[in-house]
């Protein structure tokens, strides 16, 4: 007998009841949906921070605050912060690097006129549009003189311009930040969020004026920032760079009590988390594909035995063991590769749903959909072997006096 | 002519020790091709055995069993499936239709495992159908057909890849006198037409049709050849 007339037959077999043949895929189905989910969902995930990260630029270095040591001694020894002498040290002394920029924020609630919006208050210097690449998109940017005099002036990212001023021209107005009144002078270009960061809904002002009238002094070594971001003169630069930091820092403090991260490492730990995430969700996936294909075993045998007359008829008919076995095997392949195609496509539209609803762009890869069906026939197969041994081997005698 | 079927001291034991069953012991008997006979005898006496044996669903414990000149118990399992499926058609007491597939595709299926493309298959199918006074109800499935009916679809099936011998384990023990009698018509007329038919029953007025009876006791041939006229006396041994 040949393989269409098996699988016509098998077809045939579950058709005619498809209430336990739609029961038997359930457990491939959610097994399928969970591993299409869930593999997209982390696909989406990695695809969400490598853009995040990507946005930074790829010249970029960001030194941060803190060291190993501290940190396994559970934060208890506060390390040494960076602050803006180090900034300007490496803007100096490193001839590698274009430009830098400290950072260092708080929130705040920014008025104009009878209208608030909490903010996040960013103090910065002029390299900032260079470092990030941002444009002003109106007015200018902060400058060495508004650094030096620590003056108050600000400029608004374009979101919170827009929310404030509702249309209104902001430049040369005054807006109250932590009650303190500063001169608009620019409007920063929109950009999106990048690192969780999003400038557009941020107000800019000099990292001096930051520190002597809204947060104060906090670090005994000088101006205290977040951290520093630098730009290297070329993507080539970018080690050199990185170790002359490292030398000019350690000089500095007397020991590693920063980090240096660029975009490619920050990718690479990303990569790491997020594949192992991926990973971890699909094998908590791939549990339930396997106890569907237990479900399926389950059932089969079950049939098998309740099917007792009609394997003795067919083999009193002239069907060879071979062919039972045969058809017991693809009516399993095809109730877990038909649950998996199911399970795939409700898979598919729940991550539709998902990314329709969050910001992660979830999609269906190819390799996850032919992975999913191509298992499910293969757990088929795997589970369905049992049963359809014991439906092959039964002797045709017994069978047919089982009435 | 060759036998068609012959056992040469041929015996199934079932069990070992204290629970052996010597289901036949030690036959030796001959059918030869086109003779219409039936298997009588007590119950227990070893005439399913016997049947199963001819029907290639078994193999000797020892002696020997020859269908059409080849030895059955040095066959695989795989030939005897094809010699059940080429030269051999069953019609059981309990039709043993499968209940999801129309007449049509019931009589269709051993067909299928002959490997007989579905077209030629349809028309074969109606047509012993057709032969067995079924040509309208094609299409029905066995729930919606009369005892009677579902055992003329069986017979249908036995003999729609033109077999050499159709076995029949008791198959008027579910129906009724009338449709009994429409039934063991049939056979007469598959007999007439060559086709060598043997069948086991309990019932002396459906073995006085055939033209020959094998009596069994206790796992062996009792009486062989035993004119149907002689049946009324001999009833005792039933
Ligand atoms: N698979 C088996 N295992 C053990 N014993 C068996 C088996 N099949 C048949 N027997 C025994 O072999 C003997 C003959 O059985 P068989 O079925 O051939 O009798 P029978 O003549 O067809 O009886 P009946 O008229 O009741 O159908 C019986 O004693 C039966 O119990
Ligand atoms: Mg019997």
């Amino acid at each position: 007998m040949d393989f269409t007339e098996s699988f016509k037959m098998a077809a045939k077999t579950l058709a005619a009841n498809k209430l336990r043949s739609s029961l038997t895929m359930l457990g491939i189905i959610i097994g399928n949906a969970s591993v299409i989910a869930m593999v997209g969902l982390g696909e989406g995930a990695q695809q969400f921070i490598n853009g995040q990260l990507q946005s930074l630029g790829p010249n970029v270095l960001f030194i941060i605050p803190g060291s190993r040591e501290t940190r396994e001694l559970g934060g208890l020894e506060v390390p040494r912060n960076l602050v803006v002498a180090d900034a300007e040290a490496i803007a100096t002394q490193v001839p590698s690097v274009k430009a830098v920029a400290p950072e260092n924020s708080t929130q705040g609630v920014v008025s104009y006129r009878n209208r608030n919006t909490n903010s996040t208050i960013v103090g910065t210097t002029e390299d900032f549009l260079t470092v990030r690449s941002f444009e002003v998109e109106k007015g200018r940017f902060l400058t060495p003189l508004d650094q030096r005099r620590n003056s108050l002036v600000v400029v608004l990212g374009n979101q919170l311009a827009e929310r404030l001023f509702e249309g209104e021209a902001a430049l040369g107005k005054q807006v109250r930040i932590r009650g303190i009144t500063f001169d608009v002078v620019g409007v920063l270009e929109q950009k999106g969020s990048s690192l969780g960061l999003n400038y557009d809904d941020s107000v800019m002002i000099p990292i001096t004026t930051l520190a002597s009238r809204i947060v104060g002094r906090t670090s005994p070594y000088g101006i205290e920032v977040s951290f520093i971001s630098v730009s290297a003169n070329s993507q080539e630069s970018m080690d050199t760079a990185e170790f002359q930091i490292t030398n000019l820092l350690r000089l500095r403090h007397g020991g590693d009590d920063f980090f240096i991260n660029s975009q490619d490492t920050l990718l690479e730990i990303a990569d790491t988390v997020t594949g192992a995430l991926t990973l971890m969700l699909a094998a908590i996936a791939s549990i339930s594909l396997v106890v569907g294909g237990i479900g399926i075993m389950n059932i089969m045998l079950v049939s098998v035995r309740e099917r007792t007359q009609e394997i003795g008829l067919r083999k009193a008919i002239g069907a060879s063991q071979q062919d039972i076995l045969v058809q017991f095997l693809i009516e399993a392949i095809i109730l877990s590769a038909l649950g998996g195609l199911i399970g795939t496509a409700l898979g598919a539209s729940s991550i539709l749903v998902i990314s329709v609803l969050s910001p992660f762009e979830a999609g269906v890869s190819t390799s996850a959909v032919l992975v999913a069906v191509g298992v499910s026939g293969g757990i088929g197969l795997f589970f369905g072997v049992v049963p359809a041994r014991q439906a092959a081997r039964l002797d045709p005698i017994v069978a047919l006096r089982s009435a | 002519m060759p036998d068609l079927i012959r056992f040469q001291n041929l015996s199934k034991v079932y069990g070992s020790g204290n629970t052996e069953v010597k289901a036949l012991w030690q036959v030796s008997m001959a059918i030869a091709p086109g003779e219409y006979c039936s298997i009588m005898g007590p119950s227990g006496s070893g005439k399913s055995t016997a049947m199963n044996m001819i029907g290639c669903l078994d193999r000797p414990s020892s002696g020997e069993y020859f269908f059409d000149g080849q030895d059955v118990g040095q066959l695989g399992e795989a030939d005897l499936a094809l010699i059940r499926n080429r030269k051999i058609g069953f019609v059981f007491q309990q039709f043993h239709l499968l209940p999801q597939l129309t007449a049509l595709d019931n009589v269709s299926l051993p067909m299928v495992y002959a490997g007989i493309s579905s077209a030629v298959r349809n028309e074969r199918a109606a047509e012993a159908l057709t032969q067995v006074g079924l040509g309208q109800r094609l299409h029905n499935r066995p729930n919606q057909l009369s005892g009677g009916q579902q055992q003329r679809v069986a017979i249908a099936r036995a003999i729609v890849n033109q077999p050499l011998l159709i076995l029949a384990d008791e198959p008027t023990g579910a129906l009724d006198t009338q449709t009994t009698k429409d039934v063991m018509a049939i056979f007469e007329q598959l007999n007439a037409e060559g086709i060598t038919v043997v069948m086991v029953t309990h019932e002396p007025e459906v073995a006085q049709l055939t033209h020959r009876v094998i009596w069994f006791r206790d796992g062996q041939v009792l009486n062989d050849h035993m004119s149907p006229e002689d049946m009324r006396q001999t009833a005792f041994f039933t």
